[in-house]
């Protein structure tokens, strides 16, 4: 019996049974992915990532002035020996890494079947599930104009139904403010890490001034940018009046199969641009297209972010 | 340009309201289906606004406006039927007359001579010029107008189905006094003539037809004439023996070389005579076929050449008679004794005569239904549904009120039959009846409707009348007081009384002759008959005076059923003139000789309207085709 058949059986709520969407096969899922992701990465130790921060760890990195209460254990007596200088060895602290998921649930993610906000979900899901198996402490943010929900920072496979339950109940609903979003979320963790962005990144406000500003908040962003390939076709032709599924904003147009093409033009170039503006800035770009096979995208996203290595 | 349907304000009119219509719609803000899109910025990319497409855009939706205008202007226009100017001052009006006459049924072209007249008047309609207007009628015994006066080729060539010949003459005079009147006020009037030319000169009434100023024009069918018909076929029953009967046939050739015929006479369909005729050119043979019996009810006469041939025309090749009913009627003679009645009546088989004396009658009569009464010189009341002869009545129920006492010729003379109406049925086959002689009379005084059949130097000797529907016939002397009964006159008068009272007219005819009213006998207080002719077609006639009138337009046996009473008649075509169905090249009328009809003045009828609604769907498909790739969109 795996622990999440134990969990399973022990920690099944009405609210699971009503959701298909991390329903039991699901899980199974899930655990394979772990699986794998451990085959792929076999023979890590926990929590083996190193930081920036210096500290109690093994490696050393650096020297520093001893100051009055250093422990004495940490002085490089060879050092003294050969200069009289009082230098303290610093070592490279190891310590849990902190992923924070932040799932885009504006209005636009709940569009089209199945809808890219079941698949954001499922992508987050399995983000958290992979980090909670490796020790990391994973924190969910739903946000659309800010934070509009979240989970603290939780550490061990047993958390992931505390995931479940978080991604169960957040709706897609209102505008794409990602920059807004970001200083929220920023000012509520001062601990750095891994942000995740999960959204489709429809921001009015553009996508650079979101992903910067969590950049300049000193996360180390990554974006899982969630694309339905069917978003880039206009549709039938004929007079329409277009509507902005999140602002309201209306259009009329007279959609022909040349302004189709434009369309599917102006479409794949902002594709273009949102790839090469992350790639510029070394930030982790991912597609995620809803109507692929989704372990294949999970095992290419953990292969192509180095999430775990 | 000039407008032959709707007039020019009507069509004003239309256009306003159409347009109005249109443009208020055009002006309507298109509702558009609503399409949610995830990020409407994307879309700003495309949309980027384009001040030249703007201004395009302008004037395509102002162009698509003046387009939908273009097409309800040519549709308008269309309702107008325009033509060119003058074109319908140009065009003639034409009335052609189709013969339908029985010569028409001739086999001596393709077909018959009909179907080469229908293809003649096609000709006539496909050769019509864009102006012209023409009116198809039938000419047969009466005219039937087939369409009226149009300039639709569809409409006249399918009344050209409606047309078929009949069993009856042409009559030329009725027709062409039809046509000129329907082109009385007509532009450009012609009158042509479509048949075989056999026509009696066009006279009527009112004298010879002036054709005036109409040109007419003639179009002759047929090649030849070869034909022996037969002109007359009668039977009668012998008056004083009725279970016997004499027919009379007449056959005459219009064939060119002489011709031997085979004659075959069938009763009821049963052959009851074979003969073998030979028959000159433009000869006339006469059979008698005497003392025939049988109880039949119709007899065919039908002809065929030895030589297994036919000739050109079969319509006079059969003829029909039918015999008059017999059946035995019941009379009632209320007499003391009169040797002389009862000697007349025992002549005829077909009389069940029952004598009874006066005392007794009255009783008798209340008993029994008599067909007729016979009152010896005495009266008594007459019950309804009895028919009278009434013996020089007197006394208080006699038909006739009377002078008292007796009228007598000067001495040394006797009383004679000095006026006899001799179409009365009654005095029919009494051929001495002017050789009587009669001593004394009773002067009465007859009654408004009443006939006196004979009358002498005294007053009415022979009345005929009916009183409540029931006919009577009085002698106004005592038999007995004369020589009448010595002669003839007197067992046949009495005879004709019974028949006329029982509806066996001496008149009777064996056959009608088709072109004619027929006037048919049915039982009283009937007012319509059906008839049903040998086609199969019923129609219905009025009865007037007794009798269902109608045109016999089909020769053959004829049902004719009016209440109870079923009877059969016969109708032939009998006519020589329809008989001698050779061609004839030129028709000449009152001195107008008729000329060959002249094309219209073009083949081509240009009918604009045609042309606008073809204009019309041109431009709605090159703007459906447009607008649907997206071109002016």
């Amino acid at each position: 019996m795996s622990l999440l058949d134990y969990f399973r059986r022990t920690k099944s709520s009405p609210a699971k049974a009503r959701d298909d969407l991390f329903d039991e096969a699901f899980q199974r899922r899930l655990e394979w992915l772990a699986v794998a992701s451990r085959r792929l990465f076999g023979g890590r130790l926990r929590a083996e990532r190193r930081t920036k921060k210096s500290g109690s760890g093994l490696e050393f990195v650096d020297h520093r002035e001893y100051a009055p209460g250093d422990d004495l254990r940490y002085l490089d007596w060879a050092v003294y020996g050969r200069s009289e200088k009082m230098l303290l060895r610093l070592f490279e602290e190891e310590e849990d890494l902190a992923i924070y998921v932040l799932l885009d649930c504006s209005g636009s993610m709940g569009m089209g079947e199945p809808s890219k906000f079941d698949h954001a979900r499922k992508l987050a899901a399995a983000m958290a599930y992979v980090g909670l198996a490796n020790l990391d402490r994973v924190a969910l943010i739903a946000w659309s104009t800010a934070v509009t929900r979240r989970m603290p920072p939780a550490r061990g496979k047993g958390r992931i139904f505390k995931v479940f339950d978080f991604l169960r109940a957040v709706k897609p609903d209102g505008e794409t403010a990602l920059a807004d979003a970001a200083r929220a979320f920023a000012a509520e963790n001062k601990r750095r890490g891994v942000a995740v962005i999960i959204s489709d990144l429809y921001d009015p406000a553009g996508f650079e001034r979101g992903i910067n500003a969590i950049r300049y908040q000193k996360f180390e962003p990554m974006v899982i940018h969630v694309v339905d390939p069917r978003e880039a076709d206009a549709g039938p032709d004929g007079d329409v009046t277009l509507v902005d599924v999140e602002t309201g904003d209306a259009r009329d147009v007279t959609l022909t199969p040349a302004l189709a093409a434009k369309y599917r033009e102006a479409h794949a170039q902002w594709r273009a641009e949102l790839e090469g503006f992350c790639k510029n800035r070394q930030v982790p770009y991912v597609v995620a297209d809803v109507t692929g096979p989704f372990e294949e995208q999970v095992l290419g996203l953990f292969r192509r972010v180095g999430l775990v290595r | 340009m000039e407008l032959l349907g709707l007039p020019l304000a009507q069509l004003a009119s239309i256009f306003a309201v159409a347009g109005a219509a249109l443009v208020a719609l055009y002006l309507l803000k298109l509702r558009r289906r609503r399409v949610p899109v995830p990020f409407t910025k994307l879309w700003d990319r495309v949309l980027a606004p384009r001040p030249a497409s703007s201004l395009f855009d302008t004037l395509k939706r102002i162009a698509s406006l003046l387009i939908q205008l273009l097409v309800l202007a040519l549709l308008v226009l269309a309702l107008g039927d325009p033509r060119r100017a003058g074109a319908s001052a140009a065009g003639r009006s034409l009335v052609v007359l189709v013969d339908g006459s029985a010569s028409m049924k001739a086999t001596d072209v393709p077909g018959t001579r009909a179907r080469a007249a229908r293809d003649a008047v096609r000709k006539l309609v496909r050769e019509m010029g864009p102006a012209d207007q023409m009116l198809l009628a039938q000419m047969d015994a009466q005219v039937t107008a087939l369409t009226p006066l149009t300039d639709d080729p569809a409409a006249l060539e399918r009344a050209l189905s409606e047309y078929a010949p009949r069993d009856t003459g042409a009559d030329l005079a009725g027709a062409l006094r039809f046509g000129l009147d329907a082109l009385r006020t007509a532009p450009h009037p012609e009158l042509i003539v479509v048949g075989d030319g056999a026509y009696d000169p066009p006279r009527d009434t009112m004298g010879p037809v002036q054709m005036g100023s109409v040109p007419l024009r003639f179009v002759g069918v047929g090649r030849s004439g070869r034909n022996v018909g037969i002109t007359a076929f009668a039977v009668r029953r012998y008056p004083l023996d009725k279970s016997r009967y004499e027919v009379l046939l007449e056959l005459r050739s219009w064939s060119p070389r002489a011709e031997r015929l085979e004659l075959t006479l069938t009763a009821d369909g049963a052959p009851i005579d074979v003969a073998r005729i030979a028959i000159e050119p433009g000869a006339t043979v006469q059979r008698v076929l005497p003392d025939r019996t049988g109880a039949n009810a119709s007899l065919e006469a039908r002809i065929a050449f030895e030589d297994g041939t036919r000739d050109d025309l079969p319509a006079d090749d059969r003829a029909y008679a039918t015999l008059p009913e017999r059946r035995r009627a019941r009379v009632l003679t209320v007499t003391e004794g009169n040797r002389y009645l009862e000697a007349a009546l025992l002549l005829d088989d077909y009389l069940d005569v029952t004598d009874v004396t006066p005392a007794a009658a009255a009783a008798r009569l209340r008993a029994e239904h008599f067909d007729v009464v016979v009152f010896d010189k005495v009266t008594a009341p007459v019950p309804p549904g009895t028919r009278a002869i009434w013996l020089r009545p007197e006394g208080p129920d006699a038909p006739l009120a009377h002078e008292p006492g007796y009228a007598s010729a000067p001495a040394g003379t006797a009383l004679r039959f000095d006026r006899v109406e001799r179409a009365h049925p009654i005095v029919r086959f009494a051929s001495d009846l002017e050789e009587a002689h009669v001593g004394r009379i009773v002067r009465y005084r007859p009654g408004a409707g009443d006939h006196v059949v004979a009358s002498g130097s005294a007053g009415p000797m022979l009345i005929a009348g009916e009183r409540r529907g029931d006919r009577f016939v009085l002698f106004a002397f005592d038999v007995r007081e004369s020589d009448v009964p010595l002669l003839v006159s007197w067992p046949v008068m009495l005879i004709n009384a019974v028949d006329w009272f029982t509806g066996e007219d001496a008149a009777y005819l064996s056959s009608f002759r088709t072109g004619e009213p027929w006037r048919v006998p049915v039982p009283a207080g009937v007012d319509r008959a059906t008839v049903e002719a040998p086609s199969g077609q019923r129609f219905t006639a009025p009865v007037l005076e007794g009798r269902a009138v109608f045109l016999g337009a089909e020769a053959g046996l004829h049902r004719v059923h009016a209440g109870d009473d079923h009877r059969l008649i016969a109708g032939n075509l009998s006519d020589p003139r329809e008989s001698n169905c050779a061609p004839v090249a030129t028709l000449d009328v009152n001195g107008t000789r008729a000329t060959a009809p002249r094309a219209g003045r073009a083949g081509v009828r240009r009918e604009l309207w045609r042309y606008l609604l073809l204009a019309a769907l041109i431009i709605l498909t090159v703007e459906w085709f447009t607008w649907h790739r997206r071109i002016t969109v």
